[in-house]
């Protein structure tokens, strides 16, 4: 009887915990949503800038979002394409060939990188800038690359992990077609193992756009202001929208001026459920047909 | 009679262990080249696990353990296949297995047959197009699937797909194939196309295949071989010479 209580109490603990969940999510969106809503216009994007001109590039917009959400674009495919690369890469050596101690020690190194708070790589990101600033050249200064750089070390550890479990779960039937038939160890990684175990993969990377995308402590160190205009170079600095909508929520003159940070609060969630989208269609025709050459 | 018909595999003194569980025990036998040699016993005696050391597929499993020599009869010489200069995607060519579950890949039946090809290189396309239809026709599966050879693979019935991973190992001109349990996940109709199938490939392949199946390998097999408490049991004798115990 007392078995069937706790079973049943555990039971709706875990729905009233999911349902929690849910509906602080939606509660989240909707309250975005519903101030930001009105906020949303041409002059929120381009300020007092013709759209046609900024979106050609040929004026500068200085009253509105648009530089921002073309810095935040930039990074975040700037430190996606350092990051999924290298991380990937690590992920497959991790579960296709390191062993015994040096996986283990590896292991534990990657969880404690990833368990580092984001303020200290932008720490280090900006030392790092200060460091080449004074030993290489002048001209480098916390910059576009260097937050790419930061942000790419603060999502490396998501994308090993999710790369080498997707890898290691699959099960031994999959793992031996391909050397069955005859396939070099690289063959069957990039054959059969890699695009088999895509879903998990694109879940890490999804994972690391958002961060990307949402990381302010970092961009704060390495190379953000709240007015650059569109960034000109790798190494000038830009505009980011979580650092907009951070500058905007601690020294808003005027309720209108708040909103606009609730404005670009939803052009952020925009933008990473395009991105989101992007990679999933991206690990559609991947699997489809890179990996394959077409069905 | 023994002396005329040529040794395809050479098994001497094997021992197999998984971590501390001993499978074989010194077995030693000779599987005779193009004929169809079934090898039974009760579950866990180590039948899959001798298909899996003819082309060396058990190594990556930790703690497995292989003592003896295996020497099989490839491009006319006597390989110890064993030995470190042995190239393994090769070896694999030239000894195929296929599964007991059928397991083509997530592409077209074409790709998925001209997939050793692809993996080997060296052939043009036509070359390939030829390998590929005449591997379907050796695995009688050529005329269900001519005109969908650009379906996905997995949409075949489970009879056609383990035809179709037949018709991948065949496509590299294997001199020895391995075949686990072909037949224990299909039913009755499909499970005769491919007991003839394997009788009609005895005359280019050495065959080696697992089997629950006493009635079965009565039908198919002209040798069978017994694993019984990781020794060989019985040599069994159906209509020809048998494969020699210890």
């Amino acid at each position: 009887m007392a078995k069937r209580m706790i079973e049943k109490c555990v039971t709706a603990f875990a729905w009233l915990s999911g349902l929690l969940l849910t509906a602080s999510v939606a509660g989240l969106m909707g309250y975005v949503f519903v101030k930001g809503a009105g906020s949303l216009s041409l002059s929120l994007f381009f300020g007092d800038t013709a759209p046609m001109d900024a979106l050609l590039f040929r004026r500068q917009v200085f009253d509105g979002i648009f530089p921002a959400m073309v810095g935040t674009l930039t990074l975040v495919g700037l430190s996606i394409s350092i990051a999924v690369p290298v991380g990937v890469a690590t992920g497959i050596y991790m579960a296709e060939y390191a062993t015994g101690r040096t996986k283990h020690i590896f292991g534990l190194f990657f969880d404690i990188l990833a368990g580092i708070p984001s303020i200290l790589v932008g720490f280090f990101g900006f030392s790092v800038a200060v460091f080449l600033h004074h030993q290489v050249s002048d001209r480098i200064a916390p910059c576009l690359l260097i937050s790419a750089l930061a942000l790419a070390f603060l999502v490396l550890p998501y994308l090993i992990r999710t790369t080498q479990t997707a890898l290691e779960n699959l099960p031994r039937q999959v793992r031996v077609t391909a050397p069955a038939l005859g396939a070099s160890p690289i063959q069957t990684i990039f054959y059969v193992l890699l695009p088999q175990s895509l879903s998990g993969i694109v879940s890490g990377i999804i994972l690391s756009i958002g961060r990307c995308a949402e990381d302010t402590a970092v961009i704060m160190l390495t190379g953000v202001v709240a007015t650059a205009g569109l960034p000109s170079s790798l190494l000038s600095n830009y505009e980011a929208l979580p650092f907009f909508i951070y500058t905007i929520s601690s020294q808003y003159a005027d309720h209108t001026e708040l909103m606009r940070g609730y404005g670009a609060a939803i052009v952020l969630l925009a933008i990473c459920a395009l991105l989101f989208t992007l990679a999933t269609l991206i690990r559609h025709r991947l699997s489809d047909h890179l990996l394959y050459g077409g069905r | 009679m023994l002396a005329q018909t040529s040794i395809k595999i050479k098994v001497r003194n094997l021992f197999f262990s998984y971590a501390e569980t001993a499978v074989l025990k010194d077995l030693t036998v000779d599987i005779l080249d193009r004929s169809i040699t079934a090898v039974v016993g009760p579950s866990g005696r180590g039948k899959s696990t001798l298909l899996s050391i003819f082309n060396r597929l058990w190594e990556d499993i930790p703690g497995a353990r292989m003592k003896g020599s295996v020497h099989i009869h490839l491009d006319g010489t006597d390989r110890d296949i064993y030995h470190p200069a042995c190239s393994l995607p090769d070896l694999r060519r030239k000894v195929g297995l296929v599964f007991q579950i059928p397991n083509p890949l997530p592409m077209s039946i074409y790709k998925n047959v001209a997939f050793p090809r692809k993996l080997a290189g060296g052939s043009s396309k036509q070359q390939v197009m030829d390998a590929v239809e005449t591997a379907l026709k050796q695995a009688f599966l050529w005329e269900d699937v001519k005109d969908r050879l650009r379906e996905d693979a997995r949409s075949l019935s489970g009879g056609q797909q383990q035809r179709l991973c037949m018709a991948r190992a065949l496509v590299v001109n294997p001199e020895v194939l391995l075949l686990d349990e072909p037949t224990s996940s299909l039913d009755a109709e499909a499970t005769e196309i491919i007991e003839q199938l394997i009788l009609s490939l005895k005359e280019n392949c050495t065959i080696v295949m697992v089997s629950h199946d006493m009635a079965q390998v009565k039908r198919v097999a002209e040798r069978w071989l017994e694993l019984s408490e990781g020794k060989m049991m019985a040599n069994g004798r159906i209509s020809a010479p048998a494969c020699r115990a210890r």
